[in-house]
């Protein structure tokens, strides 16, 4: 037993703090409106993140929400609606680690931008939504959590108000996001209107006939509304993680976005949005029974989802010309890969495909956002967006340039790199997975087919940076100190992780046993 | 006593006008319209079937969803200001700077 023992509600502390220091800065901002004092406002959003990070870390090593063997520190329940467990802490410390690099990054990217204090509040606010997605745990707290991070981002997209290109990816992003959030409030009234309830567990209860729904009807003559409702809720959540059918804002968001905001939605708005995803599917409506209701298992759809998504965001990238856009698709592609954690599911297993997945997006937090800040540099230092504009900058800025192989080889998975291991735990669960249904089978050879198509564009970009000859009439640049820094922090990040994936791997397999099985 | 299945046909058409609204309609603050339009529609469910089911879930919900749907409003609004400052027009196909 512990000595003294924190109040539960401390468990959210990693999202409270968040939310602390997000009213901090808009304290600030309204006591000296206008402020340039970047140190501070920088400096207070950098503790922020931090002190949410290392208290993250602390929970999971502490162990808050693994069971014990003297019955302490279960499943941590801190108010109505939130569940705090190795699910929730590990996505946590994946949002407070991109917010983290993200902020220090915006200090050089930002140094003459007019709205420093809002930047940095919306920022931290919508990572405080990310955050809490991680630990909602009904669809109220889920909606609500999803609406935190969403909107704070319409704002951080468009807000270089005077650039073309931002304003109308603001409005794209909005259009799509409003839209998607309609449609996945629709399908949480259907889901209540077959259930009766609203928190995950409740639901569960309903769909396998553990208990009636609120008017004593037979769960099953609501199956249609029921399986409409959970379609209409894949819908959303595809919204957030950019995956198909939802994906078209990602390219012209990601690209008209300033660049470190373009890393903070591509990686840790969408790791929350696919832990939502996971507790959603995995708690509410469990397989085997949610079959004999709806007339069809989840997994099916995510099959084919994984294989859409994976497909058309690798090859769309392979065409394109802007570095950022090739980016955006790559990060559709990636969500791809993710979404395989949930096609690989089975009604008795699945640890090891979701561990993967969950594997795959932290990993993917350090080098998809190292690549995208890799990108802000490049606009700091205004060389231009397109493949050739980068020709030969690797003589100029060595440093960073190695940094941005590293993360490319990452991405594209080649072994001594993070990426690596990640993609091959996946195909390794997607393999386990087929044993129960052929259709993984075609995922698997899909993901191997489509991680080869992206050593193509990835190493293209690499071979314009450190291959081709520079122009010649290129200026001298500049070497902003926050945007290196947070470059090469996620550079040794990158390989780091490799002989520390014991540690990660383990906590991947707890946070996926925490919902499976 | 009016059957909760009239309530799902109601919110399903308010719905659909809701969908339509937003995929042939140019103007920017005509789809705002739109989503507004089936933010409705799922409440009218959340409120008939809290009524059918007999709990307060639903009607509570409901409001949470009004209070995003001003909140969302709010944003959007803004950014259709700055978007009518660039472009001097509130036709959402007019920005076309960037091509698939």
């Amino acid at each position: 037993m512990a000595i003294y023992e924190l109040p539960e509600w401390t468990a959210l502390g990693p999202a409270l703090i968040l939310a602390v220091t997000a009213l901090a800065l808009f304290a600030f901002d309204s006591i000296s409106p206008r402020s340039t004092n970047r140190q501070l406002l920088a400096g207070t959003a950098v503790a922020g993140s931090l002190t949410s990070l290392g208290v993250a870390v602390w929970f999971t090593v502490a162990g808050v929400g693994t069971p014990t063997a003297d019955g302490g520190n279960g499943v941590i329940d801190p108010t109505h609606g939130f569940v705090v467990d190795q699910l929730a802490l590990y996505f946590m410390i994946i949002v407070a680690v991109v917010t983290a690099l993200i902020v220090v990054a915006s200090y050089d990217y930002l140094v003459d931008h007019a709205y420093q204090a809002e930047y940095y509040s919306l920022v931290i606010l919508a990572a405080t939504g990310m955050s809490l997605m991680a630990a909602a745990d009904s669809l109220v707290t889920i909606l609500i959590a999803l609406e935190l991070a969403s909107l704070p981002s319409y704002a951080l997209v468009a807000i270089l108000k005077d650039n073309r290109g931002s304003v109308e990816a603001g409005l794209k992003y909005f259009l799509i996001g409003s839209l998607s959030s309609a449609i996945f409030i629709y399908g949480i009234s259907l889901v209540y209107g077959a259930t009766g309830h609203l928190e995950l567990a409740a639901i569960a209860e309903v769909v396998s006939g553990e208990t009636e729904a609120g008017s004593g009807h037979d769960i099953t003559e609501m199956g249609g509304l029921l399986g409409l409702g959970i379609l209409m809720l894949i819908g959303g959540f595809a919204f957030k993680t950019a995956s198909v059918p939802f994906h078209f804002w990602a390219p012209e968001a990601y690209e008209g976005a300033p660049a470190p905001i373009s890393a903070f939605l591509s990686s840790a708005s969408k790791a929350a949005g696919f832990v939502v995803l996971f507790r959603v599917f995995t708690e509410a409506f469990p397989l085997g029974e949610i079959g004999a209701v709806i007339g069809f298992d989840w997994t099916v759809a995510f099959i084919v989802l994984a294989i859409v998504t994976m497909t058309l965001g690798n090859f769309a990238a392979a065409t394109q010309d802007s570095v950022k856009r090739m980016l955006a698709y790559s990060s559709i592609g990636h969500a791809g890969y993710a979404l395989i954690g949930l096609a690989g599911l089975t009604a008795d297993g699945g640890e090891l495909v979701m561990g993967a997945a969950m594997m795959h997006l932290l990993v993917y937090g350090f080098m998809n956002t190292g690549a995208f800040l890799f990108v802000a540099l490049a606009e700091h230092w205004g060389v231009g967006r397109t493949f050739e504009d980068y020709n030969g900058l690797a003589a100029q800025a060595p440093v960073a340039c190695a940094a941005m192989a590293v993360f490319m080889f990452s991405l594209a998975g080649i072994p001594p790199f993070g990426g690596f291991f990640s993609k091959y735990f996946l195909f390794v669960g997607a393999l386990e997975a087929a044993t129960a249904s052929t259709a993984m089978l075609v995922v698997a050879a899909v993901l191997v087919i489509n991680s080869a198509l992206s050593l193509y564009y990835y190493s293209r970009l690499v071979k314009a940076i450190w291959i081709e000859d520079p122009p010649a009439t290129r200026d001298r640049l500049a070497q902003p100190t926050g945007l290196y820094a947070a470059i090469i922090v996620a550079a040794v990040m990158t390989i780091v992780i490799l002989p520390g994936f014991g540690p990660v791997v383990d906590a991947a397999l707890d946070a996926a046993g925490a919902v499976v099985g | 006593m009016i059957g909760v299945e009239y309530y799902v046909l109601l919110s399903m058409a308010v719905f659909c006008i809701g969908l339509v609204g937003v995929l042939t309609r140019r103007n920017a603050l005509t789809f705002l319209m739109s989503v507004e339009l089936m933010l409705n529609a799922a409440n009218i469910n959340l409120i008939a079937f809290a009524f059918y089911h007999g709990n307060l879930t639903g009607q509570v919900f409901a409001l949470f969803t009004m209070a995003l749907a001003a909140a969302e409003v709010a944003v959007g609004l803004g950014i259709i200001l700055v978007l009518y400052r660039n472009f001097r027009d509130v036709d959402v196909t007019v920005p076309t700077t960037m091509r698939w």
